[in-house]
């Protein structure tokens, strides 16, 4: 049987130690390849440096830029209990994206703060996402515990500052560990440095959460990325977004409304394939031969449809120097929907960081705000409410061919 | 009091892709070298130390003895000082004999037809020019702890190890954080300059046609590699 996996995202400001933290966690575990592990040390040993896990995550993340290594076991590391993806790669460039994409798959994260250096701005931002995408398994690391001489006193003073600003955006976090990512304390095995702190280690922690995602994905929400013509055979390439396809599934092309039935599930080198579960990118072939093309959304007939709305509200998190307008046009991206949209109104608009209500109604939303923004498109497009579809309910929005920013839709209408 | 970590072959834009945050500053851009017909390392070192161009009087010394240039110690800036520390800086003070092996190992590397000795002549080439970056920090690190009132330390690693292995981007970028690393760990003013950067040539890197500059203190724009005399001595000796 597979073994259980968990979704889970790192997230805080970037020197706080997220890299460490991670390849930490993959050393601790044995999930490292041994022979990457001993190619750095032996760099690190030329340029007279003890093996740090900041060099182990560069050297992984290169080659995951360069295309060398898509191997899964790099992402993964586990516990006796499970596997654990982090989906968020540290260093990643596309951050809004990431964030929002990233976090919105989550199923648990840790939000990382340097116990030397408390909440900073960025932590903010990142704890402000979390809030907005409703994150309810938390764990806050107090990390550099090695750096305040493992001391009781810092760790509950930086605790109870981080606390009172998460209580303030919602999020209480289920456990708050003192750590050393870099000595290895409290990250797999307890800290002999701190015999004040009793509750559990990083992955104890881990293990107590739950699995949130649905296992058979609920209704059946598969987007079209393309069409292609194989030997005689129209393939269509999409991703199982939500719920699971099955062969000979009675389904409904959106937005045309047209019928049909998935003749075959097209898998390289594989025959007779059956299902695909949720989060499958996969080729099927229809019973007719029908108009699709990327954007579409196809659904199981018997199930509820997402609906057609030309106009969407969302929260909408803005990270771009240039600001978003009321009145001008962008690209909403939702799945494999690319549709250009109004902005029609932007309200309550706030400051991420000290979390105060700049205006209720606004014209403009600037870097690093959020805000309730209404959206309007020319012609309907397929979405849900976050809540209760996440994979169409959140949205990046691109302005002049940039992601500016990312968010989640909270109401349909029209 | 004010530093100068001078970097060989660091390039702009491997700084801005790996995002080494000590690397930049907080100001940072690409000097203008475009005075120079070649990005050569003895010719912009020369010019940098005595905020003049030199490169006619080093390539008239010829391809070989131009690598033995010394540039007497009242013709440079540093003179201005009264106890500066110059830490193996090529036309004043380089280790001739460590970079002489180099150059020796370079040839080898690129003579040499049977792949299985090359890869053998690449270790050597490596080893030693990390034996000597591991020497050259920890004497810096010692000068930093010292009473100068000028500090320089040269940094020769990108470069050597860039030429046989910059297609080795983890490599490149560990390189680069232990840079980065350096620069954290000095206080007070600071300046971060190459001579030139670094572009691919297959597996390979050659010299790219700018440099690298960044401060702690104001931005430069776009210098030339002679304005940095002035810019020391008017930073740190209000001159």
């Amino acid at each position: 049987m597979e073994r259980e996996h968990l979704k889970l995202v790192i997230v805080g400001h970037v020197d706080h130690g997220k890299s460490t933290l991670i390849g930490r966690l993959f050393y601790d575990t044995d999930s490292l390849p041994r022979e990457k592990l001993e190619e750095v040390r032996q760099i690190c040993e030329a340029l007279g440096r003890e093996l740090e896990f900041a060099f182990v995550m560069d050297h992984l993340e290169e080659e995951r830029s360069q295309g060398i290594t898509i191997d899964t076991a790099q992402t993964f590391f586990k516990t006796a209990k499970r596997d654990y993806v982090i989906i968020d790669a540290p260093g990643h460039r596309e951050f809004t994206k990431n964030m929002i994409t990233g976090a919105s798959q989550a199923e648990a994260a840790i939000l990382i703060v340097d116990v030397s250096e408390g909440v900073q701005e960025q932590t903010r931002r990142h704890a402000y996402i979390l809030s907005m995408l409703g994150l309810k398994q938390v764990i806050v690391v107090l990390n550099k515990m090695d750096l305040v001489g493992y001391s009781e006193e810092v760790f509950e003073k930086v605790r109870g500052h981080t606390l009172d600003f998460l209580k303030r955006i919602g999020i209480n976090p289920t456990y708050v560990i003192p750590i050393s990512a870099r000595e290895g304390d409290n990250v797999a095995s307890r800290s002999e440095r701190m015999p004040w702190y009793t509750g559990p280690t990083i992955l104890e922690a881990l293990d107590t959460f739950k699995k949130t995602e649905r296992r058979d994905g609920g209704p059946l929400r598969f987007a079209v990325q393309d069409v292609y013509n194989i030997e005689g055979k129209r393939i269509i390439v999409g991703r199982v977004e939500a719920g699971t396809l099955r062969r000979g599934d009675k389904i409904v092309i959106l937005p045309t409304g047209e019928r049909t039935r998935v003749k075959s599930i097209e898998e390289f080198m594989r025959e007779g394939v059956e299902e695909a579960p949720p989060g499958k990118s996969t080729g099927i072939t229809l019973e007719d031969k029908l108009f699709v093309d990327r954007g579409q959304i196809l659904c199981r007939l018997e199930e509820e449809t997402p609906k057609m709305v030309s106009e969407v509200k969302g929260s909408i998190f803005w990270m771009s120097s240039e600001p978003l307008q009321v009145g001008e046009s962008v690209i909403f991206k939702c799945s494999t929907q690319e549709a250009p949209c109004r902005v029609e109104a932007i309200e309550r608009r706030i400051d991420s960081s000290t979390l105060e209500v700049i205006e209720e109604s606004s014209s403009r939303l600037e870097n690093r705000e959020v805000g309730e923004v209404t959206l309007s498109f020319a012609s309907p497009v397929i979405v849900e409410d976050f809540n209760v579809t996440p994979e169409l309910g959140r949205f990046v929005i691109e302005k002049e061919g940039n992601i500016s920013g990312g968010g989640i839709i909270t109401r349909l209408e029209g | 009091m004010i530093t100068v970590i001078a970097i060989d072959a660091l390039e702009y834009t491997l700084v801005e892709e790996f995002n080494m945050r000590n690397l930049k500053q907080d100001y940072y851009g690409r000097t203008d070298i475009s005075e120079f017909s070649e990005p050569r390392t003895m010719v912009l070192w020369s010019s940098f130390m005595t905020g003049e161009n030199r490169e006619a009087e080093i390539l008239a010394k010829g391809d070989k003895e131009m690598w033995n240039t010394r540039i007497p110690h009242e013709e440079t800036f540093f003179s201005h000082f009264k106890n500066p520390f110059v830490l193996d800086l090529p036309g004043y003070n380089y280790d001739l004999e460590q970079h002489r092996r180099e150059r020796e190992l370079l040839k080898e590397f690129f003579e040499e037809k049977d792949e299985e000795r090359k890869r053998e002549v690449r270790r050597k080439y490596n080893e030693n020019a990390f034996a000597h970056h591991r020497r050259v920090k920890e004497r810096f690190f010692e000068a930093l702890e010292g009473d100068y009132d000028f500090v320089l330390g040269y940094f020769s690693v990108a470069d050597v190890i860039g030429h046989l292995n910059f297609g080795n981007r983890s490599l490149m970028k560990m390189i680069y954080r232990d840079l980065d690393d350096i620069v954290s760990r000095v206080e007070g003013k600071k300046i971060v300059l190459s001579d030139h950067g670094m572009k691919a040539v297959g597996a390979f890197g050659d010299h790219s046609d700018y440099g690298f500059w960044s401060t702690n203190f104001r931005d430069l724009g776009r210098p030339r590699i002679t304005d940095f005399k002035r810019i020391v001595l008017q930073e740190a000796l209000g001159e």
